[in-house]
Parts: C-alpha cells; structure tokens; sequence
C-alpha cells in the first residue's frame, strides 16, 4: 500500500490540454473518487498514473516514489478497465494468474493467490470458463480478481460498473466498497456517476475540462460545493441554479430574477449579482412546512414522481427553473401552477462573474 | 426476418453463382475421370477412371515436384508468418520514428509486380551462387509475402482492443510477451488465414519457378505442370488429373481451416 501524490501534473494532446496543473495528494489506504462529465480529464489522470500515458509537465509520485518514467510493470499497481480487457482466449485461472506468472511467482503462491481471490469474489465455480461465457457481472468480477491477486500498491478503476445494468451496477457498487475496506489497498477509481462517487469515496475529487474543480469528502462536496459546476454535478436531481439580482434593506434581503421576488434574511455580505443555489430537497410545496420564504410561483415543466418522492420542475420565470422536492406521488400535470417556498439557511450563494461559492443564506 | 419469396430469390442467385465458380471445377474433375484419350467433358462419364491419377503420378514425376512445392511452402509460410506478426505489432502498436515512412515502403513490396523484379533479382541471385536452389524460391517469396503479412498483420493488430495490450502491460509483460501470449493466441484467426494464403500464393507460383531453377528435382508442382503438359497435349484425362494433384494440397488446407479462414476474413469488419 502506498500514497498517491500528483504534483502540478499536466497532460497535453498537441494543442489541447487534457489535464491542467493537478495537484492532488491520495493518502494510504484512502478510496479517492475522480468524478466528472466525459472530457474532464478523469481518466487521463488515471492513465497518468498508470503509466500508459506520459507526463508533459509535473510529477507523480507513488509511495513517495518518483515515477515520471517509471514504465507500467514497475509502478506496482493494477488497473481495472471499463470493457474489462480480459485475454479472451485464457480461461478465468489463466486470467488470474498470467500478471503472477510473468512475475515469476512460485506455483504455490499463485495457486494461494487465485483461490483466494476466486473465493472472494465467488469464482470458483468458472475458474476453466473463458471469458466469453461469462455474463457482463462475471466478467467484472474476474477483472476485479485480476486486480486483487496482484496485490499491487494501489488499484486503478476506469469506470469499472459501467457496463452493467442498475440493480448489478448497486450491488457491485457496496461490494467494491467493502473489498477495498478488507483488504485497505488504496484506490483511485474513475466514474462520471456521481451517485457512485458520493457512495464509494471516502474522497471525492470533482474535474471539469482539466481542471481540479473542489476534492473532499462527500458531504463536504455536496454541502459546500466550491462553485456552481460542483454545485450542479453533484447530487440527483441537480441543484436549481438561478442568478438573481441582490439588493440589501438593513437586515433584509430582496432577490429579483425577472418577476421573481425573493426576500431572505441578510447574513453576511453577498454579491449585487450572484447565482443563488438550492438543492431540490430544500424547495417544498408552499404550506408543507413553517418558516419558508417565498412563496414562489410557476408551472410545472416536469414530474419524475420515484414512489417515496415526487420531483417537479417548475418554471418560475425565464431562466428561472426550480426543482421541487414534494414527499409521496403528488398530481401534477405539466403547465399546472404551483406554489412553492425554499428553506433559508440551507441556500448556496455563488458570485455570478467567478461562479465560485460566497456565502449560505 | 426475410420472406419466403425473397430467400427463394436469394437461393438462386447464390446457385446460379456457385455454378458459374464451380463449372470450371468440375468439369476438370470429371474430365480426370473419364477413360485415358477421352476428351474435355461436363458430364458423368460413362466409367469412373482412377487409373489416370495413378499414370499422371507416376509419369509426371508429381511426387519429387510436391516435395519441392512443399519444401518451399512451409519454409516461406513459417519465415514470413514470423516476421510478419512481428513487423505488423510494431506498425499496429508501437510508436516510433520513421514509421509511416517505412510502412509505406513495405506496402511498395505488394504494388511493384514481380514481373518487374525478376529479372534483376535473377541476376543477383546468380550472383550470390544462390539460383537453381531452394534458396533462390523461398528468400524472393518470404520478402514478397512479408509485405502482405506486414499489411494483414497491422490491420489485426490496430484492431485489437487497445486495453487488452494495456492490460498486460500492467500485468508485468514486455512488449515480447505481449505479443506471442496474448496477441498472437488471441489473433490466431487471422494468423491462420495470413498463412493459407500466403501458402496458396506459394504453392501457385510459376514465374519465380520457371526463371530460377532448373534442376527437374527442385521443379515445383505449377513448374511441374506446365512440364507434363508439354508432354502430353493430347491426353487431355491424363493432364486434368495432374492439375488435380498439383492443386489438391490447397485445397485440403482450406478445408481443414475454413472456419478459421472465415472468421480471419472477418476480423475487423466486425467487431468481436
């Protein structure tokens, strides 16, 4: 097991700049999550630190190790891949044991190795299949077995629960999540689910067009989101962004965004201009709760009604959509009015210009 | 799903071209079994003659011709399938200086027809003490057939998953081992196909034949041939049982690796 460092590592393709200056420390043992919409750069990062891509500018460092140059086989790591890249023509056995036995291991050992794994994972069973009688979970589970018998310093996941359906994708999720624990190999795993993110990270690291936008534990992202892209990506449904216009009345705040009128309490300074967020879980149904401000007006755009909740988007004004969290199956049809109220206190204040977060209200 | 009437249509388009390729087939076949002096002929033959196979053997000398034919086959199938697989990783998977340059320079060895380099090389050749040898056959066909198996080979490789190639290089294995555990087990398809038609190629070689030897031991079955022919233009039975022999062994390896044959064909133009 080993740290992780990056330090201002740069990644160029000709003229475009895939990853830009990241600077990122992964400690021992920890599960780091890199997360981001598809061009981020996430995966190049991993590629990085695998070694199957060169630095243009920085360093990386494993266990302390200075490994720019160092080529993939000697960084003692393993990586799991989005399609798997299992060797289609070796059965699973062979699968597992072929990064052993091109390491020179004992017979022994590899055997101690591949049984423990398989026992794992639940392979036993399909330890002489090839890999193209495996179903998608199997074979995600030999890919992840492959990882595990090397007993690298750190694994490297590339979207490894893509390919698979919802239920599976949840199950794999809290099985991944509790080998890592077992065994304590750091990871660095790579997903543009957020919901996968925010379930499996210890740390999350959210990247947009290169750029490291906020790292943190899960409930630091997703309650102080660092601007409004973290905001935004990060949890389901996304939060409302809506800019307004702020104007201070001693100890009162109004909010105008078009017709809309929003008056909070003022605490702290906040910009003339700003962005003001709101998760939908803090936008409620006018009346459901005391203490709201508001209320707020507009159509409905949209119902995605879950069972346990309903979500419905409401346009309040040109640019102005809110997402509105109501408990149970409510009615509503798409151009119904509403009426709805947010939760002061629970608001995210991020300047309009910069994007980056300011104050809560 | 198709219909009724257009799978009836498809059937007999598919006939009336099977029976436009397998005309000429089977009228050499049944020719080489009809009675000795017969003439050509599309029809059953009135007695089944094998004799004509054991005269035209005997005769033609097939047995010393197939020997040199498969002498030269193999030789130039294992060479330019070793280095073909290697010369196609290294264009396929890795990068290195030059290399458009010099794959195109491997592509001039399929466009330049041999026609056009027999004569120069039947005088370096001569040169090098080298012609009316086996060796004079098999080093022109290793380097024409390279620049096929390197063109085959790339495309096989750039069409691999590139993650597979990752993957074992993470796993530990060099760019060596990459290639002959992972690649080339995975790819054998393909491989077997570069090696029936390069051996087809081979084995169907005239020219080379005719202008670099002369010894009637290391005369090849199509050199072979065309030398039974001349010898027996009239027995027309006899002539088609020798074309038989000599095209016989090909035949055999197709039908042994057709099913891989088919899916190399297939490889790349769609995706596993």
């Amino acid at each position: 097991m080993a740290s992780v460092g990056f330090e201002r590592a740069t990644k160029r393709f000709g003229d475009t700049v895939a990853v830009s200056e990241l600077s990122l420390e992964v400690a021992d043992g920890e599960f780091m999550v890199l997360v981001g919409p598809s061009g981020s750069g996430k995966t190049t990062v991993l590629r990085l630190l695998a070694g199957l891509e060169a630095l243009s500018d920085g360093h990386i460092r494993i266990g302390g190790r200075l490994v720019d140059t160092v080529a993939p086989r000697e960084r003692d790591i393993a990586m799991v891949f989005q399609d798997y890249a299992l060797y289609p023509q070796m059965s699973v056995r062979e699968n597992l044991a072929f990064g052993l036995r091109i390491r020179k291991l004992g017979r022994d050992e590899i055997d101690r190795r591949v049984g423990e794994a398989a026992a794992a994972l639940g392979l036993e069973s399909l330890l002489h299949r090839k890999p193209r009688q495996l179903s998608g979970g199997q074979r995600q589970r030999v890919a992840l077995g492959r990882a595990l018998v090397r007993e690298p310093q750190v694994f490297l996941m590339d979207e490894p629960l893509s390919n698979l359906d919802a239920k599976l994708r949840a199950q794999t999720r809290a099985e991944i999540k509790a080998l890592q624990r077992r065994v304590g190999t750091t990871t660095v795993y790579v997903t543009h689910d957020q919901v996968e993110a925010m379930t499996m990270g210890d740390r999350i690291a959210v990247m947009r067009d290169g750029v490291l936008e906020q790292v943190g534990d899960p409930d630091t992202v997703y309650e102080h989101p660092a601007n409004t892209f973290v905001g935004g990506f990060i949890g389901s449904p996304a939060m409302s962004l809506v800019p307004f216009s702020a104007t201070r009345t001693g100890d009162a705040l109004e909010l105008v965004h078009g017709e809309v009128r929003l008056h909070l309490p003022a605490n702290g300074d906040v910009p003339r201009e700003l962005v003001l967020g709101v998760r939908p879980e803090h936008a409620l149904l006018w009346g459901r709760e005391a203490g709201l401000a508001g209320p707020l007006e507009g159509r409905v755009d949209f119902v995605e009604s879950l069972g346990r909740e309903t979500f419905i988007g409401v346009q309040a004004a040109e640019g102005a959509r809110f997402v509105v969290e109501a408990e149970g199956h409510v009615r509503a049809e798409v151009g119904d009015p509403v009426r709805f109220g947010i939760r002061p206190g629970r608001l995210h204040v991020f300047d309009a210009e910069t994007e980056r977060a300011v104050a809560r209200l | 799903m198709i219909s009724r009437r257009e799978q009836a249509l498809d059937y007999a388009i598919l006939l009336v071209f099977s029976a436009v390729a397998l005309y000429p087939v089977a009228g050499i076949l049944l020719t080489a079994l009809s009675p000795p002096g017969a003439g050509a002929t599309f029809g059953i033959p009135e007695s089944i003659e094998l004799g004509n196979f054991r005269t035209a053997w005997s005769q033609g000398h097939f047995a010393s011709y197939l020997r040199s034919s498969a002498i030269v086959a193999v030789a130039v199938v294992a060479v330019s399938s070793v280095l073909s697989i290697m010369s196609g990783y290294a264009f396929g998977l890795m990068r290195f200086r030059g290399a458009t340059a010099l794959f195109y320079l491997f592509l001039l060895g399929l466009m330049v027809p041999e026609e056009a380099m027999i004569v120069p090389l039947y005088f370096d050749l001569r040169d090098l003490s080298l012609t009316d040898t086996y060796w004079a056959l098999i080093l022109p066909q290793v380097g024409l057939s390279v620049a096929f198996g390197t063109f085959w080979m790339r495309a096989f490789f750039l069409s691999t998953p590139r993650s597979i190639v990752e993957a074992a290089r993470i796993d530990g294995a060099r760019a060596w081992t990459t290639l002959w555990r992972v690649l080339v087990p995975y790819g054998r398809p393909a491989i077997l196909t570069m090696m029936v038609l390069v051996f087809m190629w081979t084995w169907n070689e005239f020219l080379l034949a005719l202008v670099m030897v002369s010894s009637e031991n290391l005369r090849t079955a199509p050199l072979g041939l065309a030398f039974f022919q001349g010898q027996h233009t009239s027995d027309l039975a006899l002539l088609a049982a020798g074309a038989v022999i000599v095209a016989a062994p090909v035949v055999v390896l197709y039908v042994f690796l057709q099913r891989h044959f088919i899916r190399g064909m297939l490889t790349g133009a769609v995706k596993a």
